[in-house]
């Protein structure tokens, strides 16, 4: 009964929220949005560098062949960010749900799953005041340029189990759209009327995924994976455009030496350089391939009766492929975590927190993340 | 230990309960978008292509007012005609009482307007025919407001403004038989000073003129019974007679009322539904604005939804329409806001409207005042457009 109701307040929580991003950022509004990040609330409170074991994480097709039932996940976060502009600080806040999924098994070795996340983050507002000549005189204007949306990675993969040795493939589709609106206000001059007008663009995209795990010791899990991306193409009413997506690698390693302590860590590149050009002729910064490096331990020191209760601890960085205004940009975070299961064991809840900022020039955005994930084995 | 797992999962489920605060203020140009609002602004001097005035819209009987006035530009009495009253009433629905005599007449009248300034108005009650002309002048109509017609004279008080007054005219108004109980009045005001009153006419609901006869039964009765007769017409009469506006003049209100129309030619590009922010109708007075002294009145544009002359139908909606206060007296130039006229033609009902426009007094009917412009014949004093709108906004993509 009390399972049901935790089961109820993360429905409710998923109900409300009110768009699909995992974390927005004010630096989306410059090149192609916001890069996300794919990761369950378990790999998010260990840096992200579980992300390429985790099956719950759109990382690694392999890494679905932890699954040995039919399983359902889903994600929802909210994050408070703190923007300073060297000049003075905003604060901003929303709520997001970036990932869900859900895989079967197929007799004893294969495992096939669909998940949908965040890929690219255009969520962002900004506002500026001026003051402009009309008619001879002064006029005060407000200018309000919203943009709510971004691009979604649908993926349909499947994990093939060997002996100490998985494979996995999936196919991606990009997919998603933003509405963009400009408004301008006269808020000292009720002569002149407001103006307002939005744009729809529709993102659609293709790419192929793969990836391997290998136990090759005791206690020792490593893995790989390559994406592989076709274009992005953006196209609204009036004009089309399309992007080369980069190649994605990355590779890992998870280690148990003891039973109830793990260390994972993972290292990736995304060859985002390979939009620069198709930017820069889209009167755009160049974009840069990015690193991201990601680790975590965790550790079973506590226990809820007699179930256990992990303990989750993480640092993760990265580079940022689009910069802001010749400013490199990059993040870093520090996160922490738990879970534990609930409902009989068919239900597991995991808590994740993030603390960290991203910074270019000068200027720097502080974000504390909160997920919440729940997967469910019926 | 399921209790805790549960408040912990709802409460960061309340945690994460909808909020949303993306706006952060501009920090150009690292952070702000690559398009930006233009605007462009421009002086329309031929767009208004051709105009006309036309008299008669709101006739003198339609008026909500009823006007009295000594004013040398403008001499006006008032007439009524009370239908005749019930010989009946009803004391309940088994009695029926015949009236038997009548021991006094009451008329009620509502100032709406005086010049305070002007002291000792008094307006003089003359019974005139119980059937007058409905089309009499102001001067066809003057043989009766003579003494021998004066049937009282009302003194408002200095301090009167606008509002319900009560006058006992007569202790019993004699009707001749041949008039079949209507009686008619003519009010005309006199004053320290020419001035001019308006009273409510018989169009304008509880503020009309009444007539109140005070009865009582055939058979003994201390009771005196109420009967209160409405207008049956309320006109007034005016000298000089207004006439249609002169050529090359947008004469707008008075009374009867007065409208100007103009055809507009413009552009597409200030033709739009959203990009237009401002726009003006600049006019320029031949004439100081008429009205009570120290009085205004506003004047609204309106757009035609289909030509048919002087009957075009006009578009309803308060939203769609530009209004600009007059002066009693004023002159020189008037700026009048046409922008969201220009924005309904540019939406796809507007669109197959013409590009015509009605300006006229607000509300119609119930203003004395009026104005006049010069019309496009007169060349660059005549009516012009300026109109500010953003330019094309380039969102592109991504």
């Amino acid at each position: 009964m009390r399972s049901s109701a935790a089961v109820l307040a993360i429905v409710v929580a998923v109900v409300v929220a009110p768009g699909a991003a995992a974390q927005d950022s004010v630096f989306g509004i410059r090149g192609l949005g916001f890069l996300d990040r794919s990761v369950s609330a378990k790999s998010a409170a260990l840096g992200g560098g579980f992300a390429l074991f985790d099956p719950a994480s759109a990382l690694n097709p392999a890494a679905l062949a932890a699954w040995h039932a039919t399983s359902g996940w889903a994600v929802a976060s909210g994050s408070n960010r703190s923007f300073d502009t060297g000049a003075g600080t905003s604060s901003l806040s929303a709520t997001r749900f970036p990932l869900i999924g859900f895989a079967g098994v197929i007799g004893s070795r294969v495992v096939v799953a669909v998940t949908a996340s965040d890929y690219l983050d255009r969520n962002w507002s900004v506002q500026q005041t001026n003051t402009d000549t009309l008619r001879g005189s002064p006029v005060a204007v407000t200018d309000n340029t919203r943009s709510l949306g971004g691009v979604t990675d649908v993926r349909v993969a499947m994990a093939y189990r060997f002996t100490g040795l998985t494979f996995g493939v999936g196919l991606h589709v990009l997919t998603g759209s933003t509405e963009t609106t400009v408004n301008r206000q006269f808020p000292n001059d009720s002569s002149y009327l407001p103006f307002a007008e939005q744009q729809a663009t529709a993102y659609s995209g293709a790419g192929i995924s793969f990836g391997a795990l290998a136990n090759p010791l005791h206690g020792l899990v490593v893995g790989a994976s390559v994406r592989f991306n076709g274009r992005l193409r953006a196209a609204s009413p009036d004009t089309a455009a399309s992007f080369p997506m980069p190649v994605e690698w990355n590779a890992g390693a998870y280690y148990q030496p003891v039973a109830g302590v793990t260390f994972t860590g993972s290292v990736g590149y995304a060859g985002w350089g390979r939009a620069a050009a198709a930017l820069v002729a889209d009167s755009q910064v160049p974009s840069r391939g990015v690193w991201n490096v990601g680790f975590g331990v965790e550790a079973v020191v506590l226990h809820l009766g007699r179930a256990p209760l992990p303990l989750r601890l993480g640092y993760r960085w990265r580079q940022l492929p689009f910069p802001i205004w010749g400013s490199p940009l990059s993040e870093h975070a520090v996160t922490g975590g738990l879970g534990f299961d609930t409902a009989g064991g068919r239900a597991t809840v995991d808590l994740g927190l993030e603390s960290g900022s991203r910074a270019a020039g000068g200027l720097s955005e502080g974000f504390v993340t909160a997920y919440l994930g729940l997967t469910i084995h019926p | 230990m399921s209790a805790w797992r549960s408040a912990v999962v709802i409460a960061l489920a309340a945690i994460a309960g909808c909020r949303e605060q993306l706006t952060t203020p501009g920090r150009c140009p690292a952070l702000c978008p690559s398009s930006k609002v233009q605007l462009a602004d421009t002086l329309l001097a031929t767009a208004d292509v051709a105009d006309t005035s036309v008299r008669g819209y709101v006739l003198v009987r339609e008026a909500s007012y009823l006007l009295t006035s000594t004013l040398d530009s403008l001499q006006s009495v008032a007439l009524i005609r009370f239908s005749a009253r019930d010989s009946v009433w009803y004391p309940s629905t088994s009695d029926t009482a015949y009236i038997g005599t009548q021991d006094s007449v009451v008329l009620s009248l509502q100032i709406l307007q005086r010049d305070t300034s002007i002291k000792q108005l008094r307006l003089l009650v003359y019974r005139i025919p119980a059937m007058f002309d409905t089309g009499a002048t102001y001067a066809s109509i003057q043989p009766f407001f003579v003494a021998s017609n004066l049937v009282d004279t009302i003194a408002i008080a200095d301090t009167a403004h606008a509002g319900d007054y009560t006058f006992r005219i007569a202790d019993s108004l004699a009707i001749p038989p041949a008039d079949s109980g209507v009686v008619s009045f003519g009010l005309a005001l006199l004053g320290a000073g020419k001035t001019a009153l308006t009273l409510g006419s018989g169009n304008l609901g509880t503020s009309a003129p009444i007539l109140s006869y005070y009865v009582h039964p055939r058979l003994p009765d201390t009771t005196a019974k109420v009967i209160s007769v409405e207008p049956f017409i309320s006109l007034f009469v005016m000298s000089p007679p207004p006439g249609q506006p002169p050529p090359g003049v947008l004469a707008i209100g008075g009374m009867p009322t007065a409208r100007a129309t103009l055809r507009l030619s413009l552009p597409k590009v200030v033709v739009d539904s959203n990009t237009v922010v401002r726009a003006t109708l600049l006019l320029n007075t031949s004439a100081a604005a008429g009205g009570f002294a120290r009085d205004s009145f506003y004047i609204i544009a309106q757009p035609v939804v289909r030509d048919y002359g002087v009957k075009s139908v006009l578009w309803s909606d308060s939203g769609v329409s530009g209004t600009v206060l007059i002066h009693q007296g004023q002159s020189g130039p008037v700026a009048l806001d046409m922008a969201p006229i220009l924005r309904f033609w540019g939406t796809t009902v507007g669109d197959s409207t013409p590009r015509l426009v009605v300006l006229r007094v607000y509300p119609e009917g119930s203003i004395l005042g009026s104005a006049s412009f010069a019309g496009r014949a007169a060349g660059a004093a005549g009516p012009q457009l300026q109109v500010t709108y953003v330019k094309p906004y380039t969102f592109g993509v991504p």
